[in-house]
């Protein structure tokens, strides 16, 4: 009679990450960075960029507002040459599907969507299933997608979700000299330190 | 075995022996020839024959008559031009002047160490020369052509399916010209009636199904406004993409497929939305250098806003998306520029802190603006 013997369980082995120097964003996972405007959310995007452009790798931004600003980017470290911006006119549509397309290209260190400024009513519009394609599309790659929303919008799809508050406005005298910002990793469960960064001016 | 013709009308003589003809310059022309030619060759007056390119070519030039260098004596033969006979290259000729080398056989004695260390590469390739050891293929001019296709058509298109179909064939003729000549297309023009439209590759190629699905994503993009009647597609020919892969390099998109990507999403979005940023050089805000690191995001176009001021200071803000009391306030900061332009700038700036926190910048033009917030 053949017994049945344990080998053991098998474990996916963890994604390689991009280290950005404030978080490790996986590839071939959804990354998502929800906030309120001005809680450092779009610093935390450039940092992404920067490490990624700064490794050589190519990365497209689809920026649903067109709020993109390069200048500050690129004072960020965000090299421009490396980056494909995609304005889509303030249509979340025309968004997910560039972002789509873009994916199955291949080949990209980040894709970037921000969604940072859409309105209520578009992204409650957006299919739930749109972010599982989503994950599905990028699970294979080396990619680290990026969602930049003001609220949670891929629940189980991603694999790290990073949630913005403002902290800190510095005025001297009568001058803006820098913000800072808190950093609560909301998901995976168990990274409950908060990180603390400062952007000068 | 190489010919070299030095006289007025090389060209033409040469190519009465061979069609394969390289012209050094106006007036001296090689090519390869048979045993058998080598007496025609030598009624010339003025012609070499000669194992390599480079020897032939000397000794057409600076040997009067008909002079022909056997296989292994080029050295010998060649030594006793001077080295002006070289070409020109005035500092190695004072060089090798200073050290008292006049002629192709002194030159050819030197030791390849001492000539590599002092004169580099240029030095050696000279010596080569003077010894008649420089060996090359025969890079023989080719008759330029157009690689383009017309039609005229019977009965009018107004569907783009037929019209992909015969711009298929004109691809698929010109493309395997190109692939004839070791050429690529750079770029492709395709005239529909009287409409231009030009296509400009990114990176050479003779794909023909990349090139038809190319013009397929901007017949999209671009619909027919009226039936066909004419199609000229020329290419613009140029050399073909040489790439070195690397183990070490970061993976990037496939030029291919992140054209075809583009070309759809141009299809999506238009074609003015997908873009490379780059900074100019000038001071207008969101186009030059930034001064600061933090990062903005900017409300395209800006928001109307009211603002409610005391002594000149803004109070309160009411925009569209955000309203409230100002609790900190930097400025204003007056800029301006390019006066002589139509688009000239001119306004007072400010960056404040709302009472829920957010930072965001406005401006005062001939109204008070919303530029973006700080993020």
């Amino acid at each position: 009679m053949v017994s049945p013997i344990l080998l053991g369980w098998r474990h996916a082995p963890a994604p390689e990450a991009l280290s950005t120097g404030i978080i490790d964003c996986p590839r071939g996972r959804i990354t998502e960075i929800v906030g309120p405007r001005s809680s450092g959310r779009t610093s935390l995007l450039h940092s992404i960029l920067a490490a990624a452009t700064g490794r050589g790798e190519f990365t497209v931004l689809v920026d649903t507002n067109g709020a993109f600003d390069p200048c500050s980017a690129a004072a960020a470290g965000v090299e421009l040459t490396k980056l494909i911006w995609i304005r889509c006119g303030g249509n979340v549509e025309h968004a997910l599907r560039a972002a789509d397309m873009v994916i199955h290209s291949g080949g990209f260190g980040v894709v970037a969507v921000d969604l940072a400024e859409a309105t209520e009513a578009a992204l409650g519009r957006i299919p739930s299933t749109a972010w599982f394609r989503f994950r599905r599309a990028v699970e294979t790659t080396p990619t680290v997608l990026a969602v930049l929303a003001a609220r949670p919008l891929t629940k189980s799809c991603s694999a790290l979700l990073v949630e913005m508050k403002r902290r800190r406005v510095r005025f001297i005298g009568k001058l803006l000299r820098g913000a800072e910002y808190e950093l609560v990793p909301r998901k995976p469960t168990g990274k409950d330190q908060i990180a603390l960064y400062r952007a000068a001016v | 075995m190489y010919a070299c013709i030095h006289a007025p009308d090389a060209g033409v003589l040469a190519e009465s022996f061979s069609p394969w003809v390289e012209m050094i310059d106006e007036r001296t022309a090689v090519f390869s020839i048979t045993p058998r030619q080598m007496a025609a060759v030598s009624r010339i007056p003025r012609a070499a024959v000669a194992a390599t390119i480079e020897a032939a070519v000397l000794a057409a030039r600076n040997f009067p008559g008909f002079t022909f260098l056997p296989p292994g004596d080029e050295a010998r033969i060649l030594g006793v031009l001077p080295v002006d006979a070289l070409p020109p290259d005035p500092e190695i000729f004072q060089t090798l002047d200073l050290w008292g080398i006049h002629s192709l056989a002194d030159l050819a004695r030197l030791p390849e160490n001492g000539i590599a260390e002092r004169l580099g590469a240029r030095g050696l390739w000279f010596q080569k020369l003077a010894r008649g050891a420089v060996d090359r293929p025969l890079k023989p001019r080719i008759p330029e052509s157009a690689y383009e296709e017309s039609v005229e058509l019977d009965y009018p298109l107004e569907l783009r399916e037929p019209l992909l179909f015969l711009i298929a064939r004109f691809l698929n003729d010109l493309c395997a010209r190109l692939d004839a000549q070791s050429l690529a297309a750079g770029a492709l023009r395709l005239v529909l009636n009287r409409t231009e439209r030009i296509l400009r590759l990114p990176f050479p190629t003779r794909d023909v199904k990349f090139l038809l699905r190319l013009v397929e994503h901007d017949l999209e993009a671009h619909p027919l406004d009226q039936p066909v009647e004419r199609v000229t597609l020329t290419i613009l020919p140029v050399e073909p993409r040489r790439v070195q892969h690397g183990l070490f390099i970061p993976a990037a998109p496939e030029p291919e497929k992140l054209e075809l990507t583009l070309g759809k999403i141009r299809g999506l979005v238009g074609v003015e939305n997908v873009l490379h940023p780059r900074l100019q050089n000038t001071h207008r805000p969101g186009w030059g250098p930034a001064e600061s690191r933090l990062a903005f995001r900017y409300f395209r176009p800006p928001l109307a806003a009211r603002v409610e001021t005391e002594a000149g200071i803004p109070k309160k803000l009411w925009t569209r998306v955000c309203r409230g009391e100002i609790v900190k306030i930097a400025g204003p900061w007056r800029t301006s520029g390019d006066w002589w332009r139509p688009d000239a700038w001119n306004r007072d700036e400010w960056d404040l802190a709302l009472t829920d926190g957010a930072l965001y910048r406005i401006y005062r033009d001939a109204e008070w603006f919303l530029e973006g917030a700080y993020d």
